[in-house]
């Protein structure tokens, strides 16, 4: 038994060092200079819950929509242990939204060939709308659960699915194909071997571009999206500090006298005044 | 000549290898340097990535890579524990006996599960006589109804209390001239009367298991031996000149790039006058110096594995890289420290054990005044 | 592409969250920022709200004190577990129906899930995770939403698609003022027939919905004085300092993702920050964590912002009200044996 899967991945600015994106202050673009480009994290999880599931005769083929030089996650997703990799690029696909970017994956992945299942991750890092997964299946007319943490196979053609909100857990059934974006919860991806860094250089990365795809350009790209960027800027969140000096205990002593003004009763660590916090 | 650059896929294995290092041991590393714990629960884990049998053929496990991408291995584990990369070093020198002297049904016995991580590896030669004086070894072997029994102690064994294959070398007789015959073994780890002894207590490089082991009437059989009678002394010299050496260079790669790093951060994150530490131009000349230190080490190194991986003659070549990365990488954490005030002493900051592990990794596979005559020695008969 | 008249698209709708058949607060927090649109623009129309689940009149009622215009009511049996192929279903009708210009949902795993899906059926974009939004006079919404981790912030505008749809997640916005004895216009929306064509086509089956493990003590939501910890506190046993300081103070734990990583904490719902909760307590105490803008957003809203961190730069200091440069282990120490002090005397 072996299902075909495809794993919807994103090449992403290393989150470890979004502190060091800026705002070009004359062109008004975002500067991510000397940041690396990784895998998106999320999607880590996806490929993982892929190989798990994908049986000795399946198959599970990467597929990204990505500037070119994403050849290069593709292949360590293949180092990971996917069997192919399929990148979709060209500058008509450029600046679009979930809405675009949906559309234009679900062509691809129709192009790519048959799937049971697709998985995806619950967000990319760095735009993390949390949208693609859900609007990728609507275009492919499957149904889809996002944010799925176990995943059992029931019958030739259904899964159970475990998915968590955010104080409940839900049990689905869902019959293939099936689209699942999965929680970082779900797994601990695998690390890669250095015999899968040695194999992925044998593994077939095939690239479409605008020509090779069915689609409309009217629903490509910046100009395909009904959402348009406006200004960006940095979030204006300082705050005028006083430094606290002295001992840990002097500290403690003006803390102490901090937190009563706040309307914090130490002698009873309750609250006196109301207003502010909490709903 | 072509400039130096490593392959694509060499690049790739050195992110893979990064991304265990950084999850299993970069955090981990301070502890098990303060407990003197080697981590042998990760050998599993290392076998699964091909770590274990780096340099081995696939057919017996192993990820048929070489020696440049084990160096890449045992640099990218030692950036955060030297420790560790001198236990995994170590099993490679079991490994790698076995591998190029055994004969194919030793290998196909060991190898697989030296590779897969089930088994660790040694390779024990020194004696209490001294390792340098490699002739002078005591332990003995005998044939005595058809097995042999072998007698000794040996010290400063890495691994000496982890190893499940242990190659030992013991004198099994005298030649023609009266000379020593050395003549090597397989012994399994929990033969009878096989046992670590003493266990030391190192200054640096800890994480990895140093200490005694001892043979009292181990019996084996003629199949444990690796080659003939007397092939023992060229296995053990060629294993440490050639793995051995190589290892240690790499080790202290590692250990020079952890100081270029730390140095790097360090400097960027304290403020001293208002500004950060690294604007000052003393503090950027150690910088500098880190740095050149570590690409020389680097390029020596990388340059005789190379050499080996080309099936070229490379003693010669990894005896100056062992010399020139164990030294620049003490020089380097000294100077690193130095640049760190106060702070450089402090055990937070994994500084002071880069020193000590530098310091420990220049008696290990040789002095570095055995390092320099054999480069004399090379130098003057004009190789 | 398809594109829509802007005009004949008029009033907000925010798509209300029960969980258990209980109102979430978010719902409130919406219909609250709704109600602001409305007074900045009244020409953007009246203010619904819906509600979507069974057994749900007693949540119904509950939105009458927040003002709101309308409430439409589904109260189907069928509705009793969360569907998201059938409340997308009822909801595009109710979209296609009614056609509002504008429709907030809670930026949660579920009503997110909804909101994109509808993004496709409705043909129209969504702005996602909203940290605010504004109205101009020709109804138009501009949307701010966070990119990298909040570092960056950019304004989303939806021009030529109806209705402009956005998710805003719990705690950004405030609830309004309430409304004593308002009475909105209760509509029940017949969703008889879209349920029965979505129930037979779907390959998408509810089977069962279960409490997570809530974890003790107060959530960190409702706290008013969250203590959170991060990589810097070194250790499982210094991380016991926090809770141990939270509990004196009756808060709660919050963590960034290290701590998680580190298994220090075990809940990801304790983390605070662009992939994690928002919070705006009385009083926020952060201790040895950085201060990346990820987190930053969860909680530069608190009320009184204290830090400790050994760095003196650590990018918290920058929106802290309190600074302490220092060792978290320490100053945590002393501050919890000066409680003890007082309270003990």
């Amino acid at each position: 038994m072996g299902l075909s899967i495809a794993v919807c991945l994103k090449p992403v600015p290393d989150p470890a060092h979004y502190d060091k994106i800026k705002i070009d202050p004359v062109k008004k673009t975002v500067v991510r200079e000397g940041i690396p480009t990784i895998l998106n994290p999320c999607d880590k999880h996806a490929l993982e819950a892929a190989l798990q599931l994908r049986g000795p005769e399946g198959t599970v083929t990467v597929i990204s929509m990505a500037p070119p030089n994403a050849e290069e996650t593709l292949r360590e997703a293949l180092a990971m242990g996917a069997d192919a990799a399929v990148l979709l690029t060209d500058r008509a696909f450029a600046g679009a939204d979930t809405w675009a970017t949906s559309y234009t994956l679900a062509a691809g992945l129709k192009k790519a060939g048959h799937f049971d299942v697709i998985f995806t991750g619950t967000e990319s890092a760095d735009g993390a709308t949390t949208q693609v997964p859900a609007q990728l299946a609507e275009w492919l007319g499957w149904p889809h659960l996002w944010n799925a943490v176990a995943i059992e196979q029931t019958g030739e053609t259904q899964l159970k699915v475990k998915t968590k909100a955010e104080s409940e857990w839900s049990d689905y059934q869902v019959s293939l194909p099936c689209l699942l974006a999965m929680s970082r919860e779900s797994n601990k991806p695998r690390l890669t071997s250095l015999m899968g860094v040695m194999k992925a250089k044998k593994k077939p990365l095939t690239v479409w571009c605008r020509p090779d795809l069915d689609v409309d350009d009217a629903a490509l790209g910046m100009q395909g999206s009904p959402t348009q960027p406006g200004a960006i800027f940095e979030p204006e969140m300082g705050r005028k500090g006083t430094l606290l000096g002295g001992d840990a205990d002097e500290i403690a002593v003006q803390l102490i006298g901090k937190l009563r003004s706040a309307g914090i009763a130490i002698e009873t660590g309750d609250v006196c005044a109301p207003g502010g916090g909490g709903i | 000549m072509q400039f130096f650059q490593f392959t694509e896929e060499q690049d790739m294995l050195r992110k893979a290898v990064r991304e265990f290092v950084e999850a299993e041991v970069a955090s981990k590393a301070k502890e098990w340097d303060e407990n003197d714990v080697c981590p042998v629960e990760l050998w599993p884990m290392m076998g699964e990535l091909g770590l274990c049998g780096v340099f081995v053929p696939e057919e017996y496990g192993g990820a048929g890579l070489g020696h440049t991408e084990r160096a890449i291995v045992l640099e990218e584990i030692s950036r955060h524990s030297a420790g560790l990369g001198i236990a995994l070093m170590t099993h490679h020198l079991g490994t790698a006996a076995i591998l190029y002297y055994g004969t194919e049904e030793q290998k196909k016995k060991y190898l697989p599960d030296l590779c897969s991580g089930k088994k660790v590896g040694g390779l024990s030669v020194t004696e209490p006589s001294g390792g340098s004086d490699f002739m002078g070894q005591k332990s003995t072997g005998e044939l005595k109804d058809g097995s042999w029994v072998l007698n000794g102690r040996k010290c400063f064994i890495t691994n000496s209390h982890i190893a499940d294959v242990d190659v030992w070398t013991v004198i099994t007789g005298q030649d023609e001239k009266g000379r020593p015959v050395m003549t090597a073994f397989i012994i399994d780890g929990d033969a009878e009367g096989h046992a670590p002894g003493r266990k030391e207590h190192k200054l640096g490089l800890r994480g990895s298991v140093t200490g005694d082991v001892v043979c009292n009437n181990v019996k084996v059989a003629p199949s444990q031996m690796l080659q003939k009678e007397g092939a023992g002394a060229k296995i053990a010299m060629t294993t440490i000149q050639e793995v051995g050496r190589a290892g240690m260079s790499a080790i202290c790669v590692g250990i020079l790039r952890g100081c270029v790093e730390e140095a790097v951060k360090f400097s960027s994150e304290r403020i001293l006058y208002g500004k950060p530490l690294n604007k000052i131009q003393a503090i950027q000349m150690m910088i500098a110096e880190n740095r050149v230190e570590y690409e020389a080490a680097k390029l020596l190194t990388y340059r005789a594995t190379g050499m080996k991986d080309a099936g070229l003659p490379c003693a010669t070549e990894f005896a100056i890289a062992k010399y020139y990365s164990t030294e620049a990488s003490v020089r380097c954490a000294k100077r690193t420290m130095d640049s760190m005030g106060g702070y450089g002493i402090v055990n937070e900051y994994p500084v002071g054990r880069f020193l000590r592990d530098g310091l420990a990794s220049i008696p290990s596979g040789g002095t570095s005044q055995v390092q320099l005559l054999i480069t004399a020695g090379a130098t003057i008969s004009g190789k | 592409m398809k594109t829509t008249t802007p005009a004949d698209w008029k009033g907000i709708l925010v798509v209300g969250e029960l969980s258990n058949c209980r109102l979430q607060p978010v719902s409130l927090e919406l219909i609250g920022k709704a109600r602001e649109l409305k007074q900045t623009c009244p020409a953007v129309g009246d203010v619904a709200a819906v509600l979507i689940g069974s057994g749900i009149a007693a949540a119904a009622a509950e939105l009458a004190i927040t003002g709101v215009d309308e409430v439409v009511l589904v109260d189907r049996a069928e509705c009793a577990l969360f569907h998201n192929d059938l409340y997308a279903a009822i909801l595009k009708q109710i979209i296609e129906m009614r056609k509002p210009a504008v429709v907030l949902f809670p930026a949660t795993a579920r009503y997110q899930d909804l909101a994109s899906m509808l993004g496709i059926r409705v043909d129209t974009g969504v702005a996602a995770h909203c940290v605010d939004i504004r109205i101009n006079e020709k109804a138009e919404i501009l949307a701010v939403v966070p990119a990298f981790g909040g570092k960056v912030l950019g304004d989303i505008l939806c021009p030529a698609h109806r209705p402009q749809m956005a998710t805003v997640k719990p705690g950004i916005f405030r609830q309004g003022e309430p409304v004593p004895g308002h009475k909105p216009k209760l509509t029940v929306f017949d969703a008889g027939s879209v349920i029965a064509d979505t129930l037979k086509k779907t390959r998408l089956v509810a089977l069962d919905t279960s409490s997570c493990a809530v974890p003790e003590g107060i959530p960190l939501e409702k706290a008013a004085v969250v203590v959170c910890g991060g990589w810097g506190m070194g250790s499982k046993e210094n991380w016991a300092l926090l809770g141990e300081l939270a509990n004196l103070l009756g808060g709660a734990v919050g963590c960034t993702r290290p701590a998680i990583d580190e298994g220090w904490m075990t809940d990801e719902s304790t983390m605070i920050g662009t992939s994690g909760k928002v919070i705006r307590p009385k009083v926020y105490i952060g201790a040895a964590l950085s201060g990346s803008s990820h987190h930053v957003c969860g909680m530069k809203d608190s009320d009184l912002i204290i830090s400790i961190n050994s760095d003196p730069r650590a990018a918290i200091f920058a929106v802290s009200d309190i600074r302490i440069v220092g060792d978290a282990k320490q100053i945590l120490t002393g501050l919890i044996e000066r409680i003890r002090a007082i309270r003990s005397a």
